[in-house]
């Protein structure tokens, strides 16, 4: 008989640590002068961030994302519910010593030099002198600042500020990140490195919160996204499935179908549009497909292209949203 | 060490935004008169002080001490002012903390809110203590050097003004928090200052406005609840030459009274322990 002492590691099916988890968090803001009036910014809000994901964090202006990172980082206290960062409950100093925090429209002291400001958040977070100096300087580096290191801030464009911003929030080369708009105010090629950046983060390892208004960027680099919506949670979710194609296609032929052609292809298809030689037809399943291409080849129309047609993260987010907000 | 860096930054600050700048150019220019002003002379066997070349010990009083008597204006008059400056200088650094963008920097670094609320307070009014022992420490010395009279209770005074600006802080602290405004802070402060030298002559300025039993407890609660800045002044003045007044023949002067101080302390504590109560408290 054999006695198992330990579980070897091959057979050790842990489940992907949680980094980030909520249960129910609501944050309910008393204003007015008797705090009479109750603004509900979030409300039972429970999610999941596991290890080693971009997170992407969407909604409209007001939705709730802001104070939601506010919530998990201590600088607003939920009104109900509970959360944890890195297994620590919220307001705890061990969740702010793990994490690097980019806050949208930051401020930082103008009479400080990109270096000094770097020094200077490094100390606070107490990172020691001699690291803190080279650390200072790759980042600077990494972040395309090592020709302005030297200039006072207050010199520097929205663009900039942004990259010093993210350089900040890199300093303790924390586990998790918590990114409030990165790329907002910076240009094309910024955003671009901005995002290799944050790929390249995610490879080392790092758990990305991302919050951010730009859909397309979100859908580039996130794994998983949530979606919020008057400080509500309306969608969490892979964001491979929310863009997958829905059994539709794009085809396009060298010449305009016949109405025959057209008919023909409505009896086989859920749906067909037509934009000139442009066909978008919707199967009902999958094997479809082949019956489409032969009927197409039977009428003698010659096929440039056929390629499935992939959705958009931002149509769903505007398809999501646009009955409750009508409503 | 992370509460230092905070302070260090605090003071650099209060110091880029030229105010502290401004006091030390004052400093210095009140410094110069006094080296190109103050002189000795010997006339008749006695010494006696000049400025400008004018005697300005007065005949007739015996045993008065010109030295003391220039200190002790100096003392009281440069403490009040100061703390009308440092007001200004000072009261917009906290708020400056707490913008929007900024305040979420700080509270996301490991530091307690408590100890970030104490370094800022700390840096801000290091600058104005800073300044303050170095003006007190030059006049004593060219006072000493200059008149041969090393009066070491200016020294004293002087060392007693660091409290006495810390403590007065704490009314620009729970301000400020609560207020998260520069100007309302320093609007609060400066009526609290003249307000806080009403109450200390309560029975005489406040009482008369209104003879009820109710309201005169009121002003006393006030003037115990709050740090006593004229008192502390006048206090801190008469260990500057302890028996200058009685040489004058004015016996009421009773020497220093740390019992200004004491009451300071503990209502600054208070008010300084409320301001981290509220600043834990609330969401940014």
């Amino acid at each position: 008989m054999i006695l198992l002492t330990s579980i070897p590691d091959f057979l050790n099916f842990s489940p992907p640590m949680a980094i980030v988890s909520t249960t129910n968090l609501s944050k309910t803001y008393e204003t007015g002068i008797f705090r009479k009036t109750q603004i509900a910014a979030l409300s039972g809000v429970s999610l999941s961030v596991e290890d080693g994901q971009i997170f992407g964090l969407l909604g409209p202006n007001g939705a709730g994302k802001t104070t939601l990172i506010k919530l998990l980082l201590g600088i607003a206290h939920p009104t109900s519910g509970e959360a944890a960062v890195l297994g620590h409950p919220l307001g705890s100093v061990a969740i702010r010593q793990n994490i690097g925090y980019l806050p949208e429209n930051h401020r930082y002291p103008p009479f400080l030099s990109a270096l000094q400001t770097l020094m200077y958040f490094g100390r606070l977070h107490g990172i020691p002198r001699s690291h803190l100096v080279g650390r200072a300087r790759s980042l600077l580096a990494l972040t395309g600042l090592s020709d302005w290191a030297t200039m006072k801030i207050k010199k520097f464009s929205k663009g900039m500020l942004q990259r010093l911003g993210l350089a900040q929030a890199l300093l303790a080369d924390p586990p998790v990140l918590f990114l409030d708009e990165p790329t907002d105010g910076v240009d094309p090629i910024g955003r671009k490195e901005i995002r290799d950046i944050l790929t390249t983060l995610r490879r080392g390892g790092k758990t990305i919160f991302l919050n951010s208004h730009m859909l397309s960027e979100v859908e580039e680099i996130s794994d998983r996204v949530a979606i919020l919506n008057k400080g509500r949670l309306v969608h969490v979710g892979s964001v491979k499935d929310i863009t997958a194609h829905r059994l539709e296609y794009e085809i396009q032929l060298t010449a305009p179908p016949s109405p025959e052609v057209l008919s023909g292809l409505r009896a086989l298809c859920k749906h067909v549009e037509v934009s000139g030689n442009r066909l978008t037809v919707h199967f009902f399943d999958q094997t479809q497909t082949q019956a489409v291409l032969d009927h197409l080849r039977t009428s003698g129309l010659a096929l440039e292209s056929f390629s499935p047609k992939k959705s958009k993260l931002e149509d769903y987010f505007i398809q999501l949203l646009k009955p409750r907000e009508e409503a | 060490m992370k509460a230092l860096w905070l302070s260090v930054l605090t003071l650099r600050e209060s110091v880029l935004k030229g105010t502290l700048l401004f006091f030390f150019i004052v400093s210095n220019l009140i410094l110069l008169f006094f080296v190109i002003a103050l002189g000795v002379t010997e006339e008749g066997g006695t010494t006696s002080l000049t400025l400008f070349g004018s005697i300005i010990s007065p005949r007739g009083i015996e045993g008065f001490n010109a030295v003391q008597f220039i200190l002790r204006q100096l003392f009281a008059g440069s403490t009040f002012w100061v703390l009308l400056f440092g007001l200004f200088a000072t009261a917009g650094l906290i708020p400056s903390m707490l913008e929007k963008g900024t305040v979420e920097l700080y509270l996301s670094k490991p530091l307690s809110r408590t100890s970030l609320l104490f370094s800022r307070a700390a840096g801000a009014c290091a600058g104005i203590i800073f300044n303050l022992l170095y003006f007190a420490i030059a006049i004593w010395l060219i006072f000493g050097i200059k008149a041969g009279a090393w009066e070491g209770g200016f020294l004293l005074a002087a060392i007693s003004t660091v409290p006495m600006f810390f403590f007065y802080y704490s009314v620009v602290a729970v301000t400020a928090l609560m207020t998260n405004s520069t100007g309302f802070s320093i609007m609060f402060a400066l009526i609290y200052y003249f307000f806080s030298g009403a109450l200390a002559a309560r029975e005489q300025v406040l009482y008369i406005w209104w003879d009820n039993p109710v309201f005169h407890r009121l002003l006393d609660v006030l003037y115990y609840a709050t740090p006593q800045i004229s008192p502390m002044i006048e206090s801190a003045t008469e260990l500057i030459g302890p028996d200058f007044m009685r040489s004058r023949g004015m016996e009421s002067a009773g020497g220093f009274d740390p019992l200004p101080f004491v009451w300071s302390l503990l209502s600054s504590s208070l008010l300084y322990a409320f301001a981290a109560w509220y600043f834990s408290r609330k969401d940014y």
